[in-house]
């Protein structure tokens, strides 16, 4: 709970207000009877040295009406990151990053990109920054090379056209038009689009939300290169393996709110469980009473498979010999350490992808 | 089969047909719309007349009752004049007429002494504007009709009237004269629209208005830039029809300022439209119905394709209100007809809406989200 000290517009009076971080609390003035919103800005720590900071973003809200899709979120972005945004459809991803890259207008908040207020500088901004819109199709009786060359004539610093094709692996698909082109090389010329200025940040807004396994695996590898190459990646997704595969540092959004932040091993670390053993096809019916009965925190689930969560790696011992002396037939196990799923889980009590 | 499936499925799409008031206009309230305006031009419903100017120099009984017989048809409705005989053409001229009739001096006396000199006529003389061909042979057909009834009741059939046809403006206009202007300013006003509808709906849709929100392009850049390739295309497509009209059809046009200027106008006027259109549709399907229920009555309302007299009054006077009227009369006055003040009067009123249509449109389209 924070106090704040707060003037009221109309009479003047100064009067104490508290709440939680990240609320808004609707205050009366006891002079006057003015009642007006106080806003408790949440914060979460941030390590970054302000000349290594790439994006800045302090009390970003959005409202609709009487909807708030983003609730007074700050975090920054440091240079050279791969920097996820994480959480389920819905939960403000992308209208927090279209704030950012002034798509759209914040009701409130501050937004720094490379140290400029993109209030004022956007227009110098829009040279270092490279954008792949949610859901965006390019012309689609353009080639491939037409279209990097169209998005490439409207900014001054200017990438070799042949390297972006290059490095996306798009040679042989430079003369073809992007109507012909499969979702995954569309989402790569996306990417290719957003590198015709050299930016120094790139924003990726649901990259590989509608492709195919190997189409994702394509595009998180021209993500990882953009990172080797040094640039800042802004992702957003809801993707947790996508996150887990790419992002140096993850920021989870939910319902408007920041719920967490961190690299995946602080993450994990925080709010993780340890680890999950998983018995697959389990035909013993009571091995799930039984392994609860010996204190183990277990979730049933599909085709007879059982997931046991483990503090500690030792006590994966203890559930085998359980499973041992009850004769618990089944067809194999493994073990893996908790993951963002786990993490989501903890923070939110729901599953991302039931949040889809 | 379960119908159980089936009812679900069904009640879905009840439910989202329902939910799109743009759906349910386009659907329901724009057939009928059409179905009013199409059934009220072709059923008669209000019915139509035909302005027809009688010069009578003979002032006679006879004069009076083929007057008279002429105004009682349904068709015609005749407005007499008093004109000096060489003053006719130049009055056709002034006062942009499409039709007249002239009863000669004498016209009663002519008729009984044709009556009974089989050798000769009573003629009256049928002035009209071949441009306005398919108006004017209605017209013709009724004036035909009413001469062969007054024949057959002064000398049973015999032919003692006769209709001496003369051409107005010149007898070089045909209907292609009429048609051609026209269908300039339709592709104009399709290509304009259209071009229009999918820069603002389907590109938002794709995220490339959003993409170009980031990068250093100004609005005005693209939308100058989008102006331009709209004007060589209609410069393009103006072009296609006149050498079709030039090679096919041998006819004489004129390009001169006032056609170029109506044709820069009218870019300028449907793309604004356009805007204004996608400004208030959501999505791609809906704009290109949006799109169709601006097109299409304008293409049957605004003299595109036949004469406003054809139409009931009340849709002549809508079609006053439809700028496309302006743009085809314009095209028509100063490409094939030659008439410089009507020319520059259509020319001013074609910029006026298109100042209007396109500030509008820039003012009202946006390309940041809410």
């Amino acid at each position: 709970m924070i106090t704040k000290k707060v003037e009221c517009p109309k009479c003047k009076q100064i009067f104490t207000s508290s709440g939680n971080p990240g609320d808004t609390v609707r205050t009366p003035c006891p002079s006057c009877g003015l009642t007006g919103r106080v806003i408790f800005e949440k914060t979460f720590s941030s390590n970054i040295s302000s000349e290594n900071i790439a994006i800045e973003v302090s009390n970003l809200r959005k409202e609709y009406g009487s909807l708030v899709a983003v609730n007074n979120i700050s975090f920054s972005v440091k240079k050279g990151e791969v920097f996820a945004f994480l959480g389920p459809n819905g939960a403000g991803k992308t209208t927090t990053v279209e704030m950012i890259e002034s798509i759209r207008q914040p009701t409130a908040g501050s937004i720094k990109i490379l140290g400029k207020d993109i209030s004022t500088s956007f227009v110098d901004v829009k040279e270092k920054i490279g954008v792949l819109p949610q859901e965006f199709r390019s012309f689609e009786r353009l080639t491939v090379r037409e279209t990097l060359e169209f998005f490439s004539k409207l900014f001054k610093k200017r990438a070799n056209i042949d390297e972006i094709i290059n490095a996306m692996d798009l040679k042989d698909k430079e003369n073809t038009l992007y109507i012909n082109l499969s979702g995954g090389l569309k989402q790569r010329v996306g990417v290719a689009i957003s590198l015709v200025n050299d930016p120094e940040i790139v924003f990726l807004d649901e990259p590989t939300t509608g492709l195919d396994p190997k189409a994702r695996r394509e595009v998180w590898e021209v993500i990882a290169d953009l990172k080797n190459k040094g640039k800042t990646v802004f992702l957003t997704t809801h993707y947790m393996e996508e996150a887990e595969y790419l992002a140096d540092s993850i920021t989870i959004i939910y319902k408007g709110d920041i719920i967490a932040r961190g690299s995946l091993e602080e993450l994990i670390s925080k709010y993780g469980k340890g680890h999950i053993l998983h018995i697959k096809n389990c035909k013993t019916k009571e091995a799930v009473d039984v392994l609860r009965d010996n204190g183990f925190n277990v979730n049933k689930e599909h085709n007879g498979d059982i997931a046991v969560k483990i503090d500690y790696k030792e006590r994966v011992l203890e559930v085998l010999s359980i499973l041992r002396h009850e004769a618990v037939d089944y067809d194999s196990i493994d073990i893996r350490r908790s993951n963002l799923e786990e993490v989501f889980l903890q923070l939110t009590g729901a599953r991302l992808s039931e949040e889809e | 089969m379960k119908l159980e499936v089936i009812w679900a499925s069904f009640y879905t799409d009840l439910k989202s047909f329902a939910r799109s008031r743009a759906t349910l206009f386009w659907t329901l309230l724009f057939p009928v719309m059409l179905i009013l305006m199409f059934g009220a031009i072709f059923s008669g419903f209000g019915e139509t007349e035909y302005e027809l100017v009688v010069v009578d120099f003979d002032n006679s009984t006879l004069s009076e009752t083929f007057v008279n017989i002429l105004n009682d048809t349904p068709v015609i409705k005749t407005d007499v004049k008093t004109i000096n005989n060489d003053e006719i053409l130049q009055y056709i001229k002034d006062n942009n007429i499409k039709r007249l009739v002239v009863i000669p001096q004498g016209f009663e006396q002519s008729v009984g002494m044709a009556a009974m000199d089989s050798s000769t006529v009573a003629n009256i003389s049928f002035y009209f504007d071949q441009s306005e061909q398919q108006s004017n042979s209605i017209v013709r057909s009724v004036v035909s009709s009413v001469v062969i009834n007054l024949n057959m009741n002064i000398s049973g059939g015999k032919d003692i009237i006769k209709i001496n046809d003369i051409e107005t403006i010149s007898g070089e206009f045909g209907f292609i004269d009429f048609f051609l202007p026209g269908m300039i300013g339709f592709t104009i006003m399709q290509t304009c629209i259209y071009g229009s509808l999918e820069r603002n709906t389907k590109f938002k849709k794709d995220g490339i208005l959003r993409k170009l929100l980031t990068t250093p392009v100004t609005r005005s850049e693209w939308i100058f830039s989008k102006m331009l390739f709209q004007l060589v295309l209609s410069f393009i497509s103006a072009g296609l029809i006149i050498v079709i009209g030039v090679v096919v059809y041998k006819m004489t046009i004129n390009i001169n300022i006032w056609m170029i200027l109506i044709i820069i106008g009218t870019n300028f006027l449907f793309t604004g439209m356009g805007m204004l259109i996608s400004r208030f549709v959501k999505d791609e399907e809906s704009a290109g119905m949006a799109g169709g229920v601006v097109t299409f009555p304008m293409m049957f309302l605004a003299g595109t394709f036949f004469a406003l007299e054809q139409m009931p009054v009340f849709l002549q006077i809508i079609a006053r209100f439809l700028p496309l009227f302006y743009v085809n009369e314009g095209l028509r006055a100063s490409m094939i007809y030659l008439k410089t003040d009507d020319a520059i009067f259509y020319t001013v009123i074609v910029l006026v809406f298109a100042a209007f249509f396109f500030i509008s449109g820039l003012i009202l389209t946006k390309w940041k989200e809410d």
